[in-house]
């Protein structure tokens, strides 16, 4: 058995294998269906809430270092010591440079079909901060997106927010 | 000594997701891909177990099947003698937690301990192997060459 506490350590090793054959972004699709069909439902049903609920055991459970702020139609997420970026830095294995892409590869499929928009800043991947805000409304996403993109590169930033927005 | 200490918080739906991604590099890579991905983490992320076992020091990898079996609260029977290990687990508890989930486990599930703990004895003088008692009861394993 893995245990669950050494997991992402086996993830990473997932990642060095399905990267050089191109189905990184396959595997992000395939987790987040697996991710919503645990927890779609709740997340349709409950919006930014609901959200915010899921977070609040990860954050225990995963033992993240993380500041979670859910006020007037804004989930913002701040990340300040990943705990799996951290193990998966603190390890015999080398880490894989696309490990932090795993996050978003999930959660924008799943907040795209909860009708949810988020903007993700990935910041750098080989340190294990990074920060997220979450909307209801695509306005105040795309608003949050234009503000990030006067300081961070486009390379480091996902957003489920369609491209008609994205090019308005 | 542990080289990866972990005493925090579990979150036991790892478990899930480990099968998820076996199940995914099976389909998409082949069996024998999925063998070489968990026998790389045998051998590379527990690379501290497998340069003491090819010292002849086994204390870290009973260390480790004692600390994480002990923390996922699965009862574990161990025999140690001088060139063999037996890891006896009574009620696997990454199926347990599965199937508390509503997750059947693979069928290959278990591979991730057979590829595993040989990654964990490549190049040493040990050797692994598993004896499956049942769904979710085996016996680990681990045998070295007796000393000339």
């Amino acid at each position: 058995m893995i245990p669950s506490d050494h997991f992402v350590r086996f993830y990473n090793e997932v990642f060095k294998c399905l990267e050089p054959k191109g189905l990184l972004q396959t595997y992000f699709d395939d987790i987040g269906r697996y991710a919503a069909s645990r927890n779609l439902e709740k997340f349709k049903k409950g919006g930014l809430q609901a959200v915010y609920d899921y977070y609040l055991v990860i954050r225990k459970e995963e033992n993240c270092e993380m500041d979670m702020e859910l006020n007037d139609g804004e989930f913002h997420q701040r990340m300040n010591k990943c705990p799996s970026l951290s193990k998966v830095l603190n390890n015999d294995a080398s880490a894989s440079p696309s490990y932090c892409l795993h996050c978003p590869g999930w959660t924008l499929p799943v907040y795209t079909a909860a009708g949810l928009y988020q903007v993700y800043n990935l910041k750098e991947p080989d340190q294990p901060h990074c920060e997220s805000w979450l909307y209801d409304d695509p306005k105040r996403a795309l608003a949050r997106y234009r503000k990030l993109l006067e300081t961070v590169p486009a390379s480091r930033i996902r957003t489920n927010l369609p491209k008609s927005l994205l090019e308005e | 000594m542990l080289r990866y200490q972990e005493n925090n918080e579990l979150h036991r739906n790892f478990h899930g997701s480990t099968d998820n991604a076996m199940r995914f590099v099976e389909k998409t890579c082949g069996r024998e891909a999925l063998k070489e991905v968990l026998r790389k983490t045998g051998r590379d992320v527990y690379k501290s177990i497998r340069e003491k076992l090819a010292r002849g020091d086994a204390s870290e990898l009973i260390e480790h099947l004692c600390w994480f079996y002990y923390r996922e609260n699965a009862p574990f029977k161990l025999e140690v003698s001088e060139n063999e290990i037996r890891f006896e687990v009574l009620a696997c508890p990454a199926h347990v937690h599965m199937k508390k989930m509503g997750l059947e486990p693979a069928p290959f599930n278990c591979l991730q301990t057979e590829e595993v703990n040989a990654g964990m004895c490549e190049g040493t003088p040990w050797t692994s192997t598993v004896e499956h008692i049942g769904p979710d009861h085996c016996v680990q394993i681990f045998r070295k060459e007796p000393s000339k």
